[in-house]
């Protein structure tokens, strides 16, 4: 194996057509897979060192993260905190501190687990990716982007450089809860993130995404669209959780059973309508 | 390949190639042995050092990635032969059974203590969230903490 210390994007291009290169951003991921054989690149792209790739910054009314910013740096940032309250909350319950310091937003959806903390709340406030590759530079949504376990829409020498998320207009209800056996390092058994809001008692606006319920971070459209405009009642509450659990597709692994990541994503939608006025 | 980096206020240069991990470094290149591996995948903290002020697993960085940078181990925070209040409360409290986990433990306490000089008991957990330990049950470790953090307020 080898190893390179990327120092610009134009590198980073040129480097990446080798196909047996690999990203190494954090290295939380890849370096763990690397070692248990299940990855096995030759050489070694270090993006850590790229000053474009990383840093937050607000430009026409969204918040820009670099791909290579640590979840560390995004927490500390008090725009993020302000204006994107389901990413901070997400993100703190990532891995534990030393993960942290490592892990970058990039790796954690270029890796895309069904469980990728990051993916509920930037599915929620519909961030877009920036992405680079061999035949220029393109714009593709968070929702589309994951295709299935470990599996994205970045094509061959692509790379993300930017998560562009939209600044939400303020009024907008935040829930995020991540199940888990223990609060830290713990891989998610279901989570939920929610945006809602009310005016009066009626549901005017609402999101719901989930992880670790299907083969990708998901939104669940299908509940949104059922309950929107609706009034917020006990029987739209219990058509939300309903309809949550036949969205989601879970997997009985050594986490849970599927039977009881359904229970958890439906009680989760009916918590956070609860919660919302 | 070329590393140099600055380790326990030593500036110094080696040799890694891309297998090798900051924590092979230390402790096969510079005898560091104080940095233990226990999990080698980022579960446990036993490993844990302080990479320009902010714990890390050095199982999960490689010593290239970390070239140019100041690394802060176990074995640097003492002064001379007198511990340092975090080492001296950990050996006061209890805080140390085995020992395995405790370097880990102590740089996390020590970059906790950097940046929050009176953490509440609630900060001083989740300080520790990426550091396990299996004979202490963990009460000792926090009173160690607790105890090193007004003694060291005392000193200021
Ligand atoms: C002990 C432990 C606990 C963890 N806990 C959690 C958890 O609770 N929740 C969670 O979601 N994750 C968790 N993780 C997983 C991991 O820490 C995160 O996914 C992290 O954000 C990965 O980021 P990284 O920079 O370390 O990625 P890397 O390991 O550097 O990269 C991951 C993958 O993404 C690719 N990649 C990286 N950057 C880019 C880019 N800019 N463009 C294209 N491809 C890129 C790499 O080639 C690689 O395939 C945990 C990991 C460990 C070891
Ligand atoms: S040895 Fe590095 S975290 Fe366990
Ligand atoms: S003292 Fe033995 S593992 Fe902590």
């Amino acid at each position: 194996m080898r190893y390179q210390q990327v120092v610009d994007e134009a590198e980073l291009l040129t480097a990446l057509s080798d196909p047996a290169a690999a990203i190494l951003s954090g290295g939380t991921d890849l370096l763990v897979k690397i070692r248990g054989g299940v990855a096995a690149p030759e050489t070694l792209l270090d993006i850590g060192r790229i000053p474009t790739l990383s840093g937050i910054r607000e430009s026409n009314g969204s918040i820009e993260i670099g791909a290579a910013t640590t979840e560390t740096e995004i927490l500390a940032s008090s725009i993020v905190q302000e204006t994107l309250p389901v990413l901070t909350t997400a993100l703190a319950g990532l891995g534990s501190i030393q993960i942290r310091n490592r892990g970058t937003l990039g790796g954690n959806l270029a890796n895309a687990s069904p469980a990728a903390d990051s993916a509920i709340p930037l599915l929620l406030y519909d961030a877009e990716l920036d992405l680079v590759g061999p035949n220029g530079p393109r714009t593709v949504p968070l929702d589309g982007f994951f295709l299935g376990p470990g599996k994205t829409a970045l094509e061959p020498g692509d790379y993300i450089r930017t998560i562009r998320v939209p600044i939400p207009e303020p009024g907008w209800c935040p829930f995020y809860h991540k199940v888990g056996k223990r609060r830290a390092l713990t891989i998610a058994i279901a989570s939920v993130g929610a945006l809602i809001r009310i005016e009066g008692d009626r549901i005017v606006g609402v999101r719901f995404a989930a992880g670790s319920v299907a083969p990708t971070p998901i939104r669940l459209h299908a509940v949104e669209e059922r309950i929107r405009s609706n009034a917020l009642t006990e029987e739209v509450v219990d058509e939300a959780r309903r309809l949550a659990m036949e969205s989601v597709s879970p997997i009985d692994d050594v986490r849970a059973t599927a039977d009881y990541r359904r229970c958890v994503v439906g009680d989760l939608v009916a918590r956070a309508l609860r919660l919302a006025p | 390949m070329k590393v140099r980096l600055t380790v326990n206020g030593r500036p110094l240069e080696g040799e890694a190639d891309a297998e090798t991990r900051l924590l092979d470094f230390l402790r096969e290149d510079l005898q560091l042995t104080g940095t233990k591996e226990g999990c080698g995948e980022g579960e446990c903290g036993a490993c844990t050092v302080l990479i320009d002020g902010q714990p890390v697993n050095s199982c999960l960085v490689l010593a290239l990635q970390a070239d140019g940078s100041d690394v802060l181990t176990i074995e640097g925070i003492a002064d001379g032969d007198t511990l340092h209040p975090i080492q001296q409360a950990f050996v006061e409290t209890g805080g140390v059974q085995c020992g395995f986990c405790t370097p880990g433990f102590i740089m996390a306490a020590y970059a906790l203590l950097k940046a929050t000089p009176n953490p509440t008991d609630e900060e001083i957990r989740s300080a520790l969230e990426g550091n396990l330990c299996r004979c202490t049950g963990y009460e000792r470790i926090v009173d160690a903490i607790r105890l090193a953090a007004g003694r060291m307020q005392g000193d200021a």
